[in-house]
């Protein structure tokens, strides 16, 4: 295909809570390529979503990413910043975690931009939703207007308190200017939302979930971003809205051009939308990969139990094969040193009490996955003995109450 | 339902409620001690003017007898003359409200132009040294008697300092502006200013603290939506998420609050209006108790119980205005 736009390594995101430190994303390696759906699958607390909001620096404290590079590609940033911060650059490349983070957040809207799992409580219940979008469309507008090069074009827009104060008597002060409001209409027409210049003035209770939704993507694609973060963006929708979400997204970015990274639980909204996916586990990506990779060559057990958690039409009647057990605490005091999937896994092996070795390569093209099985076949011989883990956990007694026998009976899907 | 549906239903139900207050107010003044003649012409009055008395004003009367001529006095705008002064109530009444208005206002205007800054700095700068400030300045607010912080003021800023002078209204706002107006001069704009600046600060004081934990409660839980995190990804201005987006739908429940208490100051300046010696109907109101003068205490009670019916309609029509998702069905 074509160029890598990101390029994420080994990023690392923590939240220090009162019951301790939690892993929430660890040791992610990802590189995304200009123009391609990226999937990413996993279970509800996996550390899906905590990934994206480390793309678009929204982790709010007590959050941090602790560790990692998130590499950006873009010659304009590249050039304003190589003078100030001359180790984040690397040819086209900026790191976003080695310069002020002013930076990283200055690029959301027009760089970046994400869209939410619900809609409804997505946008503001007190504004109209063209204002909403048109307050995206403003960002837009006021980012491309500033120098090419220099400060201003390493920062967010700018807007002061005075002038908001300013602009609450003087109409001329305002943030959002008609054009944008114009423009916000031509993007809810462009997502299919019906009689557009009736509905910008309306108010999102007055919206269905599925024109949200809509109107979430036209406010997304207002800053013309080079990546797109979809969180779940189908999760709160009807199966039949859900579709129409899809085709939407996939139709614009066909127009677009634009990359966008797909977060769903949704293995089949994987297999619709995405070149490449990678599977999460527990905070880290166990397998990565094309879509065929992934759903027919797959090595990891896991994704294999992902996979055989969702009904086959062609074999109705057949049952559903869940995986045993629940996702772990991610409390980093309460992680074992093995594989995170070892108590959960049918071909848990002896070696898998040690962690098994990080993934290798960050080229896009690979297809690799964290697993002893990667390297090796199974070995029955070296196979834990059954119930290992729950004679473990009896053994200590700990306090540890998410690694308890009970059984999902299908894939966790909303968080 | 249309506005002007929805007005007159409210004024209905308002009227409703004032005749309630009234009629609670008849039965206060049937049950308690003291018989009215004797209170109106004094201890030593001959027994004989008292039972003429007690005729002229009906007092003989069967007690419903008597609550339908008050009910009637009341609808034809007869609020009948005070017990000692012998003038009329009304009169008594609307000349105090000027100072007792401007007084309200001021103090809601101190209150909101220090709490909401403050509970804007407070939520927006969690567990740091400004937000512990201003959570114990709330709590000394909440917890500070009026009295005391009133004499404080007078004894600190008014006799030590010495730069407000207090104990009187030395001008109306009304005249004041008027000259302004007239003689473009701004001396008693601002004399006017002086006097009322500390009465104003101890009223506004407990409200202060008040619309500062509001605020701040309102703006953290605000902060945590979902839509919040939408216009930072949008890549919106943190002002305007902050006071367009955040702020502004904090305000909606604040408005209803700051209308019951506007309704609240109109009649609870009591103890502020005795400390300062202000004018106003807090004041007439305690020397009304202190003597009896029931028809007077009628006619104010009676004034505030209206006020309150006014501003709870008004904050409701504006509701509908602030927030869409309100609409007056």
């Amino acid at each position: 295909m074509s160029e890598d736009i990101l390029r994420v390594s080994d990023l690392s995101t923590r939240f220090f809570t009162n019951e301790g430190q939690v892993n929430a994303v660890e040791s992610v390696d990802m590189t995304i390529e200009r123009g391609e759906v990226f999937g990413i699958v996993g279970e509800s607390g996996s550390g899906k979503s905590v990934t994206a909001l480390s793309i678009m620096d929204l982790v709010e404290s007590p959050g941090e990413i602790t560790d990692g590079s998130i590499e950006y590609r873009n010659e304009d940033l590249a050039d304003a910043i190589r003078d100030d911060h001359p180790h984040a650059v690397d040819g086209e490349f900026v790191d976003l975690l080695s310069v002020p983070e002013t930076v990283h957040s200055g690029l959301r809207g027009t760089s970046f931009s994400m869209i939410f799992q619900d809609p409804e409580s997505s946008l503001n219940p007190s504004l109209t939703v063209g204002e909403q979008i048109a307050e995206a469309v403003e960002v837009q507008r006021r980012a491309s207007s500033r120098p090419r090069s220099g400060r201003a074009r390493t920062q967010g827009v700018q807007y002061s308190l005075g002038s908001y104060i300013a602009s609450t008597i003087l109409p001329s002060k305002k943030f959002v200017t008609e054009e944008s409001k114009t423009r916000a209409i031509e993007l809810l027409e462009l997502v299919g939302i019906p009689d557009p210049v009736k509905r910008a003035d309306e108010y999102p209770h007055q919206y269905s979930g599925g024109m949200l939704q809509r109107a979430m993507i036209a406010q997304a694609l207002a800053g013309e971003p080079d990546v797109l973060v979809a969180d779940e963006p189908t999760t709160a929708l009807d199966v039949t809205i859900q579709a129409q979400i899809l085709d939407i997204l996939a139709d614009l970015q066909e127009r677009t051009g634009m990359t966008i990274i797909l977060i769903t639980h949704n293995l089949g909204v994987i297999a619709r939308m995405c070149d490449r996916v990678g599977v999460m586990y527990a905070g880290e990506i166990v397998e990565r990969g094309t879509l065929e990779d992934v759903f027919v060559d797959h090595v990891h057990p896991y994704t294999e139990g992902l996979l055989g958690s969702v009904p086959d039409l062609e074999d109705v009647g057949g049952r559903l094969e869940p995986i045993e057990g629940n996702v772990p605490s991610l409390l980093a005091h309460e992680m074992g040193d093995g594989c995170y999937f070892a108590d959960r896994c049918p071909r848990a092996m002896e070696e898998c009490l040690h962690k098994p070795p990080d993934i290798e390569g960050e080229g896009s093209d690979e297809h690799v996955a964290k697993c002893y099985l990667a390297e090796h076949p199974y070995d029955e011989s070296q196979a834990l003995p059954e119930g290992y883990f729950e004679d473990r956990t009896m053994g200590e007694v700990t306090a540890d109450e998410t690694s308890s026998d009970e059984t999902t009976e299908e894939m966790r899907g909303d968080d | 339902m249309s506005m002007p549906k929805f007005l007159l239903r409210r004024t209905l139900q308002g009227i409703f409620v004032i005749w309630g207050v009234v009629t609670v107010l008849f039965v206060l003044r049937a049950v308690s001690p003291g018989d009215p003649a004797t209170l109106m012409l004094g201890e030593g009055a001959n027994q004989e003017l008292i039972q003429q008395v007690r005729a002229e004003e009906g007092l003989n009367d069967p007690i419903f007898v008597q609550y339908a001529d008050y009910i009637t006095d009341l609808v034809t705008g007869d609020l009948g003359y005070s017990w000692r002064s012998n003038r009329e109530v009304e009169a008594m009444v609307i000349e105090r409200i000027p100072a007792t208005l401007e007084l309200s206002i001021a103090a809601t205007i101190v209150a909101i132009s220090i709490a909401v800054p403050m509970g804007v700095i407070s939520a927006t700068r969690r567990e740091q040294l400004s937000d512990y400030g201003a959570t114990l300045f709330s709590l000394l607010g909440i917890s500070t008697p009026n009295f005391w912080l009133g004499l404080m003021l007078i004894l600190v800023l008014g006799v030590w300092v010495g730069i407000f002078p207090t104990g009187r209204r030395a001008v109306g706002f009304g005249e004041a502006l008027m000259t302004l107006v007239g003689t473009g001069s701004p001396g008693e704009l601002l004399t006017w200013l002086e006097y009322i600046a500390l009465p104003a600060l101890t009223l506004g004081t407990y409200f202060t603290a008040l619309i500062t934990r509001l605020t701040r409660s309102g703006m953290i839980d605000e902060l945590g939506k979902p839509y919040v995190k939408a216009t930072q990804a949008k890549g919106l201005p943190l002002v305007l998420t902050r006071y367009k987006h955040v702020l502004r739908n904090t305000m909606i429940p604040i408005i209803t609050v700051l209308g019951l208490q506007m309704g609240t100051l109109m009649g609870g300046a009591v103890i502020t209006e005795t400390v300062f010696n202000w004018p106003g109907l807090g004041q007439r109101f305690v020397d009304a108790l202190g003597i009896r003068d029931w028809p007077l205490m009628q006619g104010i009670i009676l004034f505030v119980a209206i006020s309150f019916v006014v501003i709870n309609i008004v904050v409701d029509a504006l509701y509908t205005y602030l927030d869409p998702q309100v609409s007056v069905e």
